[in-house]
């Protein structure tokens, strides 16, 4: 819904590839609101796409956003960061203690400074020492959850509303409304007008108690793709997750811009635990990340490396999160509608291309998923608790076979060593 | 030589980062030791010796764990006892509280509590190696296919009762005839929640709406320590008409408070387990309706009582389930805030009156 914002703004005039690019993802965005607003009308499921869905799918899709947009840093450099779930728990507890004490703003600087430690530990670990990626990921993942609960003891216990395992309720940052556009979009969404109505919804979510963390969040991705795709910096960085040698041999000092990046991403994964903690939730709690950041590096891999491309898969999956917590049955039913109609049209597709087995595998599975539309009114919750996934899972396996990381992501790197 | 300088530079780096570990831990130090004078550090008495395996959370957690301390506190002060509290790990699996439950036993405990479900297993898996000590679990019940064993107590309590009388104060508060239900889990423990809410409302009035929504089917951690999932249901229930929405969904229901704060004045939400109320932040408090009363410190008083007695009396210790329902005060509702009026306690008064005597017939998910 808001992919655009993300796209890198320049100042030059857009190459015609860029074009292309941007009127993709307008059409992506028509049959998409299309599509819900179809789901809407005919399974009568207003919750599908109402202000409050978007909205929460918005703040359950921001910390997963910027999780994925750490894991982008650090892999664009060649580090693989699977300790990002980690370094979001230090957020969390940066969050929680900072916020408590001295407010939102201090708090926000105290998240990304402990996100931060989780950061330079990885560097230290896989780019000066040599360890491998994912061990020293997976050690960060165990000793940052064991820190953070034992911090949290420290830090809560006694207080009031606190606890050993939870801090006491911190204020929220402040929201705003967008004046005029605010209450108009509000008032065409409750109309329930076709497709007028769907789109003042998405424009409602966007404008109406807008958290200032959530303009934040935008801004990062958004400076993260002009920085990293258009200025001479991200080229370099960008080189070190490519071809780091080459780099070294254009003068590129590889070890500095390896160990900015994943610092870098640790402060974004702890932006996205502060937000997190603040924002989606009231406070501090052991545990809460809960896979979240394993998740935004999915989104990552999803969005193909690419800012705009993470934040449709964050978005798609805070959007499936929201609405199967919201009234689950009947809107996930409703999405039923959609994929059956979207695996009609891949089999279509697929007969177009000639693969006709993969075509009639679609046309079965598009009957099977309609005939359940037709014969149920909802869902049962064994099924909506899924939905997130599957619908990632899905929407990725379809999409993979375009997907190409950094060439040089994961491997190890040492000065000099290049023939 | 470069690679040297970065060297030194991440030592710096990495030593900074600890050091800024080191304050934050002394900062925090300060005003973090009130609550830590443990009964059990101080308790030596002859009475009975009591072993307290916490859920989760432990104590601290507002709700549950601090309700079963209570119990502990008290009934090792009345019976001149000593104890043992130890606490679980995140993500611990059926081996790790089956070792907990045996350092306990070997430590000569006499009684020992389970708190929480989870740990039916291991208490089935230990208790048969220890039959002199009494084993009750919180909750519990044996695992499937398991027989129930003599010198274990299932400690339940009547949720679908106190519910009832929550759902007739939901009914016969709400002004949009339209009332929620958040639960945690999809399991019989938490849908007895929500049968006796949904009787209790309809006992009221049978036209009004009820929305119901589990956070998750199978993941305690999405359903009970989410309060981003409570929030998200509970605000989609607001929206949709609701103004009054009660939760049994442990730390997740946290969020449906803060939900009912967003939603705006004349928007209730109900606590559970404990009296919320008290427990809640300045801005929750004017809208946390009551609290459904599950009093897990009534049932470890009881059960302990109840095991001494029948040691010194030499009869038969309590096993099997032992539930502790509205007669018994198990459970109950909640008045603090004072937004219940006279009125509607009298009438919630009346049907707790109907339901001990059994004029009243409270559906049950077991």
């Amino acid at each position: 819904m808001s992919t655009v914002v993300a796209a890198p703004q320049s100042t030059a005039p857009p190459a015609s590839g860029r074009r292309r690019t941007r009127l993709w993802v307008s059409v992506w965005l028509l049959v998409g609101l299309l599509a819900l607003a179809t789901a809407r009308v005919v399974a009568d499921a207003d919750d599908i796409d109402s202000t409050g869905t978007l909205r929460a799918g918005l703040v359950l899709a921001m910390p997963i956003a910027l999780a994925g947009l750490g894991g982008l840093w650090s892999e664009r450099a060649g580090v693989v960061n699977i300790g990002l779930e980690g370094m979001m728990i230090l957020g969390t507890l940066g969050a929680g203690y900072y916020t408590y004490h001295f407010g939102v703003w201090v708090g926000l600087l105290g998240a990304i400074a402990f996100g931060a430690i989780g950061g330079v530990l990885h560097a230290v670990a896989t780019i000066v020492f040599g360890v491998d990626h994912i061990v020293s990921g997976v050690a960060i993942n165990i000793i940052a959850a064991g820190a953070a609960a034992f911090l949290a003891e420290v830090f809560f216990s006694g207080l009031e509303g606190g606890g050993p395992t939870q801090s006491p309720s911190l204020p929220e940052p402040p929201s705003f409304d967008v004046p005029v556009l605010a209450e108009a979009s509000s008032d065409l969404a409750e109309k329930g007008w076709f497709l007028l109505s769907d789109a003042g919804s998405v424009v409602a979510a966007l404008t109406n108690n807008m958290s200032v963390f959530t303009l934040l969040a935008f801004a990062a991705l958004a400076g993260s793709g002009w920085l990293l795709w258009r200025t001479a910096f991200g080229l370099r960085l960008r080189s070190c997750g490519e071809s780091p040698s080459s780099a070294e041999t254009l003068g590129v000092n590889v070890y500095r811009y390896k160990f900015l990046a994943v610092t870098v991403s640790g402060m974004l994964a702890g932006f996205a635990g502060c937000y997190l903690a603040v924002v989606a939730s009231s406070g501090y709690a052991n545990g809460q990340t809960n896979g979240r950041g394993f998740i935004g590096l999915a989104a990552m891999i999803f969005g193909n490396w690419r800012p705009g491309g993470l934040l449709a898969g964050s978005l798609l999956f805070g959007y499936t999160d929201a609405a199967r917590l919201r009234s689950g049955g009947e809107s996930v039913h409703a999405l039923l509608l959609i994929l059956a109609v979207g695996l009609l049209l891949l089999a279509v597709w697929q007969v177009r291309r000639g693969h006709r087995t993969s075509a009639i595998v679609a046309i079965v599975a598009a009957v099977v998923v309609a005939v359940w539309f037709a014969l149920t009114d909802a869902i049962p919750g064994d099924f909506t608790q899924m939905t997130p996934y599957v619908t990632t899972l899905l929407v990725l396996s379809l999409a993979s076979q375009r997907l190409r990381m950094p060439a040089a992501d994961g491997l190890r790197y040492r000065r000099g060593e290049a023939g | 030589m470069l690679q040297r300088v970065v060297r030194q530079r991440t030592r710096v780096a990495s030593g900074i980062a600890v050091a800024a570990l080191i304050l934050a831990g002394c900062a925090g130090n300060d005003e973090g030791s009130s609550s830590t004078d443990d009964i059990c550090e101080s308790a030596d008495g002859d009475g009975p010796k009591i072993g307290l395996a916490f859920d989760v959370g432990g104590i601290g957690d507002q709700s549950f764990n601090d309700s079963a301390y209570a119990g502990l506190e008290q009934v090792v002060t009345d019976l001149d006892g000593s104890c043992t509290d130890v606490e679980a790990a995140d993500g611990e699996d059926d081996a790790a509280r089956e070792e907990r439950l045996r350092q306990l036993a070997d430590a000569d405990h006499t009684i020992i509590i389970a708190v929480g479900f989870i740990y039916g297993a291991a208490v089935y898996n230990v208790a048969p190696d220890y039959p002199d000590i009494n084993f009750g679990i919180i909750d519990g019940a044996p695992p499937e296919g398991v027989d129930l064993l003599t010198n274990v107590a299932n400690i339940g309590f009547a949720a679908n009762q106190g519910s009832f009388l929550v759902g007739a104060a939901a009914a016969l508060t709400t002004q949009s005839d339209n009332v929620g239900f958040v639960g945690g889990l999809n399991i019989p423990l938490i849908q007895d929640f929500e049968m006796g809410f949904e009787a209790g409302v309809k006992e009221i009035n049978p036209d009004i709406e009820i929305q119901s929504e589990y956070l998750s089917q199978d993941d305690a951690a999405e359903g009970f320590e989410s309060p981003t999932n409570g929030e998200t249901a509970a605000t989609g229930m607001f929206d949709n008409g609701a103004d009054v929405v009660f939760h049994a969904a442990g730390k997740s229901g946290l969020g449906v408070f803060d939900a009912a704060v967003a939603a705006g004045e004349g928007m209730w939400a109900i606590g559970v387990d404990s009296d919320q109320y008290l427990t809640a932040s300045a801005e929750q408090k004017p809208h946390i309706l009551t609290s459904m009363l599950k009093r897990v410190d009534t049932g470890v008083i009881e059960y302990v009582t109840g095991v001494a007695d029948a040691v010194e009396a030499g009869g038969e210790a309590p096993n099997g389930f032992v539930t502790y329902d509205l007669s018994s005060d198990g459970v109950g509702y909640a008045t603090s805030g004072d937004f219940l009026s006279q009125e509607i306690i009298d009438q919630l008064e009346d049907l707790k009156q109907q339901i001990i005597d059994g004029e009243i017939k409270v559906p049950t998910a077991f």
